[in-house]
């Protein structure tokens, strides 16, 4: 039987056997609702209250329950897999995952699901797999959070490496915030912003040409599924802009490309070229119309000598590349650590404990 | 007696350039930033510090002067960003810490926003310098078990640690670093006192030659801040000088000092002999590219600014830097090594002599091992073998005492020596001074 590889994202869970150069089989959002029955004060109707749980919060499980109520429903459910003959299992984790995660996760997958292999790969290196390199620079732009790595012969370079704690939630948020404002009248649920998002969120060719869309551009009016309303216009510009010009957002920082160069410039210069000439962006917000090519053009205009200068994915690979390349990249490890028998077993969980986590996965 | 054994120790070395910060047993720190922070102080008892912009600085409110607050930005990020008055500011005045809110705002970052770990579960390996004081570690024992609630510390010398990460008991450690150079000799995993020595030409130093050299040549280092490229044509561009008026001095050399130090790191290399002007009039010019696009030729500066960590005299002919004649008095580096050596006991010299490591960043500038070597060969006894240590991989001379507390803290040998929160509560922190050597 394949390994099963997962890469659980603060918004999206990607699941599936590990087969190359395929998408993964199941995407689904990791947000669940925890029903709560309230069955005790004697009242004979039961007041059953829907809560939302995110067990992964920024790219780190953080409520282990709800995390192993759905990996229970992904795994045995959904892949198939059954009771007593569980196989391997591949995670793809974020930067700077805290040690005690991922002790936590590995005795999870031990003790409760009892697998019969386990892997842990950082989603960086995993994503260069994907496209076949094992040395470049990754910009993982997600839903929590936002991983710039540099990774030399498939080791994540961890002193030039960057985490920022925003992401696709956050220009959610601009998204409503901007939409609240043209109007006024509309109530608008979060999840249908982030509908809206995906939908419209564009981003302008330049900053000249940001400034002139501010104040002409067409809108266009959108039918929420609620009947009402609504016009969307300069808004759109306004989330694809945040990224480059981050005061959009509230932050004092440089933008995304500024970020990039800056931190890769620790890592010694023989290597600086090679990275910075094999850049990739991952992740779903980097999906938005018209990022790759501002990416590319804003890195022409970068403080540094080198230009960062995007990868080609290669043409096998399935269209979606930048929003799965993690799950991905697990699928092609997956394919070479099982095997050559690299992965933790349950013998020597049972051995060393937790802690061998940190001795067989890097 | 602490016996953690599950839970991994942090080793923490905050040096006089870059802090490094990261678990023990692995091979390299994960968190590396610089040690100094930017302030921005603010008049007056009614500022509100607006909490909703800061996602990544470290900001601190609790008052130095009473009439006012300053607020802090630690770490690569935040520093890199050019703010209106904000004043870059080290704790540390000669190696020695005199601003601890400093220090304190410098290991919350690396704790709670680098390695992202919670303090109060993991016991800390401290590195410090092997000249402190007394009372310097027990500040600092003090800052860990008060503030952050530690489970257990220790405090290791540098010269120790770096011996460890060599896997001797007994050498000469030549730790060159940013702010300074220490020469230590380390005999059976004691630190002899009486043989250390520190001098203040350190990688800072070598850059502010650098700039001063450049400077008097024409050449404007202009920070990244202060310019934009602007595309006129396809595949054309222009640099657009952008003026910001508020900024402090600090920062710009600050800023200026990060590109210079880039150039030192790329194009210096110590030269085989001692610099002599004419020699060296002719040399082949390298060609360097600044962050704006503008391409400058270094020549012969190349092997004069290493040199000066030889023959610090020669600071006097760099154009800009007469001002500091005192410079001309200090020994150069094997004088240093040579001083030192002999301010022991007959006996281990000999020993020391074959095992002289070199650590710190400086220490990975192209052919210093061996020009070290060829000069102490001709300054030491006849009989003495000279034998310079350095490890090939640059990343580990830079972080070698880092690497060293790594491997003590892992060390099974070594979870009985801990200096639990027990003992500390039992005996006052004074107890520091007998459990750590």
């Amino acid at each position: 039987m394949e390994a099963v590889v997962v890469d659980a994202g603060s918004k999206l869970l990607k699941a599936g056997f590990a087969s190359p150069d395929q998408d993964p089989a199941l995407i689904m959002p990791t947000k669940m609702n925890r029903v709560l029955e309230d069955d005790d004060g004697g009242d004979s109707s039961m007041v059953v209250e829907e809560v939302t749980v995110d067990p992964v919060v920024r790219g780190f499980i953080r409520d282990w329950d709800a995390m192993e109520d759905l990996l229970r429903h992904v795994l045995y459910t959904d892949l198939g897999w059954e009771v007593g003959d569980e196989g391997q299992i591949l995670f793809a984790e974020p930067l700077f995952t805290p040690k005690a995660i991922r002790e936590q996760l590995v005795q999870l997958m031990f003790e409760t699901f009892n697998v019969s292999g386990f892997y842990a790969s950082e989603q960086a290196v995993l994503s260069l797999y994907a496209v076949g390199r094992i040395s470049g620079c990754t910009v993982d732009i997600g839903h929590g959070k936002i991983d710039i790595a540099p990774v030399c012969e498939g080791a994540v370079q961890h002193i030039a490496s960057k985490r920022f704690q925003i992401g696709g939630i956050e220009l959610t948020n601009l998204l409503a915030q901007q939409l609240q404002k043209s109007n006024p009248l509309v109530k608008i649920d979060i999840s249908e912003v982030e509908r809206l998002k995906e939908q419209y969120a564009r981003c302008a060719e330049d900053q000249g040409s940001f400034e002139e869309r501010l104040n002409t551009c067409q809108i266009e009016t959108h039918t929420l599924p609620d009947g009402q309303t609504i016009t969307i216009g300069r808004e759109s510009y306004i989330v694809g802009e945040a990224l480059f010009q981050p005061y959009i957002l509230g932050l004092e920082e440089y933008g995304i490309v500024e970020q990039l160069v800056r931190s890769i410039s620790s890592v010694s210069s023989e290597n600086l070229r090679q990275l910075l000439e094999n850049t990739m962006l991952c992740g779903g917000t980097t999906s938005m119309t018209g990022f790759e090519e501002r990416f590319q053009k804003e890195a022409n205009l970068c403080s540094s000598s080198i230009r960062p200068s995007l990868i080609k994915p290669p043409e096998y690979m399935p269209e979606n590349l930048s929003r799965n390349s993690a799950w991905m990249g697990g699928a092609i490890l997956a394919k070479v650590v099982f095997p050559q028998n690299q992965h933790i077993t349950k013998g020597d969980y049972d051995e060393t404990g937790p802690a061998i986590v940190h001795k067989k996965c890097f | 007696m602490y016996g953690g054994d599950e839970v991994s120790a942090i080793v923490l070395d905050l040096g006089s350039y870059t802090c490094k910060a990261g678990y023990a047993g692995e091979d390299a720190p994960k968190a590396v930033f610089p040690s100094v922070v930017g302030s921005i102080d603010q008049v007056g008892a009614n500022d509100e510090v607006k909490s909703e912009k800061d996602s990544d600085p470290m900001f601190d409110s609790k008052s130095t002067d009473k009439t006012k607050t300053r607020k802090l930005y630690v770490g690569t990020q935040a520093l890199g960003y050019r703010r209106d008055h904000m004043e870059v500011i080290s704790p540390l005045k000669d190696g020695v810490v005199v601003d601890w809110d400093i220090v304190d705002n410098i290991w919350n970052h690396a704790f709670r926003e680098r390695l992202l770990i919670d303090p109060k579960e993991h016991p800390m390996l401290l590195a410090e310098p092997s000249s402190n004081a007394p009372h310097q570690r027990e500040k600092a024992a003090e800052l860990m078990f008060e503030s952050y609630k530690v489970p257990a510390l220790f405090v290791a010398k540098n010269a120790v640690l770096t011996s460890f990460a060599s896997g001797r008991a007994t050498s000469l450690v030549v730790d060159s670093g940013g702010g300074s150079t220490t020469v230590a000799a380390v005999h059976d995993g004691y630190v002899l006192q009486k043989a250390v020595l520190t001098s203040p030409i350190g990688g800072e130093f070598l850059t502010d030659c650098m700039m001063k050299s450049l400077e008097s040549k024409g050449i404007v280092l202009k920070p990244r801040y202060s310019f934009k490229k602007k595309e006129i044509r396809p595949g054309e561009f222009q640099t657009i000088e952008l003026d910001f008026p508020n900024t402090t001095e600090s920062y710009r050399l600050y800023s200026q000092r990060a590109i210079a130090s880039d150039i030192k790191e790329s194009v210096c290399r110590v030269p085989d002999t001692a610099f002599e002007e004419n020699a060296y009039a002719n040399v082949p010019m390298t060609p360097y590219e600044l962050p704006d696009g503008q391409t400058i030729e270094i020549g012969a500066d190349r092997f004069k600014i290493p040199d000066v960590l030889f023959n610090p005299s020669l600071v006097q002919t760099i154009p800009g830097m007469e001002s500091l004649a005192g410079y001309a008095s200090i020994s150069g580096l094997p004088q240093m090594v040579i001083e030192s050596i002999n301010k022991c006991d007959v006996d281990i010299r000999r020993e020391l002599f074959s095992s002289i490591l070199l650590a710190g960043g400086t220490a990975s500038m192209l052919q210093l091992k061996e020009r070290l070597e060829k000069d102490l060969m001709e300054e030491a006894p006849q009989a003495a073998r000279v034998k310079v240590l350095a490890s090939g991989n640059s990343t580990e001379r830079r972080f070698s005492v880092w690497i060293g507390g790594s491997i003590l803290a892992s060390l099974g040998s070594f979870q009985q020596m801990w200096f639990s929160k027990a003992e500390y509560e039992e005996h006052g922190v004074s107890y520091i001074q007998r459990k750590c050597p």
